[in-house]
Order: structure tokens, then sequence, then C-alpha cells
């Protein structure tokens, strides 16, 4: 089976069965990583680059390792200690790296829509790490990968997307994620960090009292306060935003249910969710990192295999 | 120069030959004849087209031409060129050059070289000193030496104290201002209009009260003032209906729209082209049907090109960091008959030249025995392809280009010169 895209820019544009295909590989590359020798030889004859506009951490070594566990050609490019610093333009950069005879590039950028730029000017298979306030395809994969491997269903499940919606691409990307494969979604937080056509544009709901979004979901996935995401100040203070809307342990116990405690990292401690609930029993939030390999590699492997 | 015109349908509210078809001749700049046929003469050269139509010369009133200190995307003489094969035969260019046009000097020196061109230059002088929104600039003086309205361009004022001085101020001397609505301190940050697409796209939105707000804000001042406002770059149904409610309270207000305005919609973003990052930003499908019934009923007064050039380098880059503008003189036209095709003849000489000599009190240009030749020569029928070897401007951030589109301009009868397209 392949895919029906030849990048991926965004889950907006997957089909179902792309979605369904790439977390099934994902398992595939699971099973691997747990034998002795974790790598396959995939993608020997694929160069890749690692293309950071933008500071991570996780997604960074994740999208590396994945790489170099499809015994791929990795190359790791910094946007501060580059040229881009001397002003080169983004076509201008990945022109040159192409020219070194890359296959894939793998990109995050603070704008969003960069990656579809490229995709429009550059014959490479482009992979979007991260784009903007738009879209976060891989995390939103390995969300629902570790959602459906911790309850094991997608289908019917009810999902709480809580905090930071408007600046938040891991938001958008499971939210198409989700509602394709048959999730309820709820989204969670502050009005003003709430877009104001979120339930026009998509299959969602509203709910600005968190503990009532908890109350009604089977999974919490809980975003980071993307504090300089915002030009202008969109809450009055963070102690007042973990007091209204934060996660913590009493919170939880008085729900009378189990509920699964997610987040994409990197965590702001005391302020969405308090160290007990990000370290508790109802966390998978080690879990979603640890799977992040396997589902790059199921999406890497399976772009790179198309173009074949 | 001596030219004869065939068999050309008049289009011109104000000649009374208006709607009929004649034969045109203009001896030495000066329509000499206009009869159902005249005899061919040696030396007069002759112009037949398919759907010939003569109206007034147009008019644009919103034109970024870059000269003085931004020529590499425009200057006077290319944005000239560009709006001669437009069909314009008077342009208002943007006073935000480098240096801004504020004062006398800069305004003569636009006027000086508009001399040599085959269009006239006529300057807007800034509002205020700098284009920085904080103190009135001289406008009496820049009115003096030639400006024929007052704006701050593409960065209107935000200030209502201010603009409420500057609209008691200009009505000493007739002036009228001209704002591009839109509210600063709501838009700021956005990247598209705010609604469903903006959402699903992961762009920052504007959202259409950052219009809305300025156009109520701007009514109120010129009600309490009772001046002259120009709005250009209405997008939205909700600015349109308060225009209208304004004019019918007899509020000296007009406005006008962009051809992209009336041609695109939110929806076309959805590749990220940056040939669409335009300012107000492009609305949703509701608001871009609804400012073609305006353009159609008239609650439209003029279309005006918001031509902005800009170079490759800074459209050939991500969205977030692409400059807003679109080039826009010699496709005008065209591109407005194609998002609106049933346009007559005298709406389009209304919408592109008539109805802005009136509001900005031009020099009266008519299609009339004895008149002086400033003609514009167009056919609503044929079609209209730019491509980079005809396009005059320095810039070709469009969408338009290589894309056929109804209609055509013929040419340009001006300053006693023909300027014939092809």
């Amino acid at each position: 089976m392949k895919l029906s895209t030849q990048h991926l820019l965004g889950i907006k544009n997957l089909t179902r069965e792309d979605i369904s295909l790439i977390l099934s590989t994902a398992q595939d590359f699971k099973d691997v990583l747990q034998r002795p020798v974790k790598k396959v030889p995939s993608l020997r004859d694929i160069t890749i680059v690692n293309l950071f506009f933008e500071n991570s951490t996780r997604t960074r070594m994740s999208f590396e390792l994945a790489e170099r566990r499809l015994s791929a050609d990795v190359l790791n490019f910094t946007a501060s200690a580059s040229s881009v610093a001397k002003g080169e333009t983004l076509l201008d950069t990945v022109n040159n790296i192409l020219s070194m005879k890359v296959d894939m590039v793998v990109m995050r950028h603070s704008a969003s829509g960069a990656p579809h730029f490229l995709a429009k000017h550059i014959p490479a298979a482009i992979v979007n790490a991260g784009d903007g306030i738009n879209e976060h395809p891989t995390q939103a994969l390995l969300d629902a990968f570790s959602m459906k491997e911790k309850t094991g269903r997608l289908e019917g499940l009810k999902v709480a997307i809580i905090g930071d919606i408007m600046h938040s691409r891991v938001a958008l990307s499971n939210i198409y994620l989700l509602t394709k494969m048959g999730v309820e979604v709820t989204v969670a937080g502050p009005p003003t960090l709430i877009p104001k056509y979120l339930t026009d544009a998509l299959d969602v709901r509203v709910e600005y009292n968190v503990k009532k979004a908890l109350q009604w979901c089977d999974v919490a996935n809980v975003l980071r306060i993307q504090l300089e995401r915002q030009s202008q100040p969109l809450f009055s203070s963070l102690r007042e935003y973990s007091l209204a809307y934060g996660i913590n342990r009493r919170m939880l116990e008085s729900l009378n249910k189990e509920i699964v405690i997610m987040h994409p990292g990197p965590i702001n401690r005391g302020v969405e969710l308090d160290s007990d609930v990000a370290d508790g029993p109802s966390s998978i939030i080690l879990n979603q990192v640890e799977n992040g390999v396997a589902v790059r590699m199921a999406a890497l492997y399976l772009l790179a295999n198309r173009e074949n | 120069m001596n030219i004869l015109l065939r068999q050309v349908l008049i289009a011109d509210a104000s000649s009374p030959l208006n709607g009929q078809t004649q034969d045109i001749l203009i001896e030495q700049g000066v329509i000499t004849a206009i009869e159902p046929s005249i005899a061919a003469k040696d030396g007069v050269q002759e112009i037949s087209a398919a759907g010939l139509t003569a109206s007034a010369g147009w008019v644009d009133l919103f034109a970024h031409l870059c000269d003085p200190g931004i020529e590499y995307r425009e200057t006077l003489e290319s944005g000239a060129a560009a709006a001669a094969a437009g069909g314009y035969t008077e342009v208002f260019v943007l006073p935000n050059t480098q240096p801004v046009v504020h004062n006398k000097t800069q305004v003569e020196y636009i006027v000086q070289k508009s001399n040599a061109l085959p269009v006239t230059l006529r300057p807007l002088g800034a509002v205020t000193k700098g284009i920085e929104g904080k103190e009135l600039a001289e406008m009496y003086d820049m009115q003096n030496s030639g400006a024929i309205a007052f704006s701050d361009g593409i960065y209107p004022v935000q200030s209502p104290g201010l603009l409420l001085k500057a609209l008691q101020y200009v009505k000493a001397f007739n002036g009228v201002v001209i704002q591009v609505p839109a509210d600063d301190s709501i838009g700021k940050y956005g990247l598209m209009h705010e609604g469903i697409i903006s959402t699903q796209l992961g762009l920052p939105g504007i959202p259409a009260l950052a219009e809305e707000l300025m156009v109520h804000r701007d009514i109120e001042l010129l009600r309490y003032t009772g001046s002259q406002l120009h709005i250009t770059g209405v997008s939205t149904e909700n600015s349109l209906r308060m225009i209208a409610a304004a004019k019918a309270e007899g509020l000296q207000i007009t406005c006008s729209a962009t051809p992209y305005h009336v041609s695109f919609c939110d929806e076309d973003l959805q590749t990220y082209d940056t040939n669409l990052k335009v300012t107000p930003p492009l609305r949703s499908r509701a608001d871009m049907l609804a400012l073609r019934e305006a353009v159609k009923s008239g609650v439209v007064d003029c279309i005006a090109s918001h031509h902005i050039p800009q170079n490759w380098d800074h459209k050939t880059c991500e969205f977030e960091y692409a400059k807003a503008g679109m080039a826009g003189l010699q496709t005008a036209f065209a591109a407005v008959l194609t998002a609106i095709p049933g346009l007559s003849a005298e709406r389009i000489a209304q919408l592109f030249g008539g109805n802005a000599r009136s509001v900005f009190a031009l020099e009266p240009a008519t299609v009339q025995k004895g008149a002086t030749a400033n003609i514009t020569l167009f056919s609503t029928g044929g079609s209209t392809t730019l491509s980079k070897q005809n396009n005059k401007s320095k810039s070709y951030n469009t969408p338009f280009l290589d894309k056929a589109l109804k209609g055509q301009v013929i040419g340009i009868i001006h300053k006693g010169q023909l300027h014939l397209n092809k």
C-alpha cells in the first residue's frame, strides 16, 4: 500500500486510509524497536536533511533517531548556526542543500505554510515537523498511535484538547486527525486562546470550563502555553491561567473516573499541568515520546517508498 | 497627430452623444468632428476595432509608483507605462515613498516628472508628517502645489482625534481625505481574513471587524466634521451597508473597490499563494459577491487599482514574510470585467473615471466636439493576457499573469498623443 501524497505537509490533506497505513506501519516499526538490533536497512540509499528553523529537542532528536534506525544518511541543519543568520532566503538555503543530492527534507519553521511553499518550488519530498500555528502532523500521528495503544481504539473515543488552541499546531493536526478517524473532540481553554471560527471550520465542540471537559473525556491532551507565539497578551498571568485552566491531582480525583493524560512537551510544570499529574499513573507522556520514533520511521519509510 | 476613430461607441454620461456609435476625428489633440461617417484624409491615422468604445480618460486613484526611493519596484516612468496600457490617462500616486510625499517639494517632483509622461500623475499628499500618524502635514501648501487629495496611503490614519482634525482642516480648501479601512489594533498580527479558511490553514486572522470598526468610526467623524471622505479598498458586506446608509443620509462619502476584492476570496488562499496577500485581506465568498453587487448597483463609486508592485524576492518566500500588495494597473479593467461580466460600457466609464472626476473635481473630460481629447479606447469583447513580455510595470506580482481575461484596453489618447496597446 502507498500513501496518497508525495509530501507530509499536514494531516489536512491525508485520507483516512493514509492515517491507518501510517499507524499500522508504525506498529511494525515499534516491534522492530523492541529487538536487540533496532536498525533496518530500508532507507540506506536515501539522504535526509533535518532543517530546523525553530528550536526543538524532542522532535529533532526523534526524527534523527528514526532516520538513523532506517539507515538513511542524515544531515542536520540549525538556522541559528547557518547562513540564514546572514540573511539567506529559505529557497536559497534549501536549493543549496538539495544540490548536494538530498532526497528528503524534514522541516520545522515558524511560518505557517512554509513547507507548502517549499513543496511548490523544490523536487524533494517534504515532511512538515511543525509550521507556525498550522500543523505538526507527526505529533498528531504519534498522539493517535499512543491513544490507540492505551485505550485500544480510536473510533468513538472522546478526546479533550486543553489549553492554547489558537497558537498550537498540535491542536490543529490533532483535530484533523481525530475527526477523520471518528473520534469526538472537545477543545477547552480561555476564550482568547480559542479561534473564533473553530466550530464553523472543524467538527469540534468548545468548552471554557476545563473541569467539565475532563469529566466528559476519555483522554485529555494538554497543550503547552506558547508564550513565545503571543504577540499581544491573551490572558492576565500564568498564575491566573494555572488557577483557572491548570490540571492538578485533586481535580483528576474528583472526576470519579480514570482518564488518560497526554502532553506533547515541553511541559510548563505548575502552569498547564502539575508535576504529580504529569508524572502520575494516568500520564502516558513518555510513551508518546517513545512512540514518536516508530511513527516517524513509518512516515519516512512510506514517503520514500512512494518515490521508488 | 490626427486620428480618426471609426464606428466607435461613445460611453460618456456627460456627452449628449452617449450610447451612440459615430466616427470621431481628433486633430492636434482636439475633437473636431463627431459624425455618423467621416471621410478618410491623408495624414490621419484611422483606428477601427470590433466593439471599439470611447470614454473620457480613466482615472486611477490609488497606485503606488514607489518613486522616489523604492525604484527597484517601480518608477514613475514604468508605472505610467503600465497605467497607459491599462487605459488610464490620470493616476493618483501614493505618498508612501522614501521620502514620503508630505510637503510641496515632493509634490512638485511628481508634478514636474508627470509632464514628460504619457499619463498625468497626480500626487496624493500625506495627511500626517512622515506618515507617522502623529501631526498634520502641510496639506494646504501641498494642495496649492498640485496634490489632488490626502491620504496616508497604505498606512491609514489610526488616531480618531487626528483624523477628525484632518477632516476639519481640509474643508478650508475642499480637500478630500482617502482612507484604507484597516484598524491596526485589531488586525495587526493577522495574515489573512479571519474565518473558516484561516482557521483551517493555521494562519492568524484579520477580523472583518478591523475594517468595519474603522468604516463606522470614519463615518462618525465625517458626520461630525461635514467634510469629504473617500474610503478605498472596501471589502466587506457590512462596510458596504454602512457606506450606503451614510450616502443615503447625505454625507459626502464615496468609496472604491479593488479588482482583487471582486475577483478573489479567502478560499483562494488554500495554497498560500503570496500574490493573494493584500490589504485589506481577501474576504469571504459572501463579501466578494456582495462587493460585485455593489459595483453593479453604484454603492461602489470607483474601481481603484491598489497597484502595489513588489519584487520577486518579497513574494517568493514564506506567506508570513511576503509583503502585501498586488500589481494591478495593467489588468484592472479586464479583471473587473471578468469578475463582473455584465457591466455596461457606460457603467465601466463611470467606475473607471467619470465618478472619480467628479469626486475629486478633476478637469472635466468628455467625448464631445470641441473638447480636448482625453479618451480611453476599450472593448468589452476580446481578451487580455498579461505576460512577462507585455508587462510594463517593473514588477509582476499578480495572479493574473498569463491568464486570459475578458475585455481589452485598446489605447489612450491624452496630451495630444495616441498610445495603442500592441
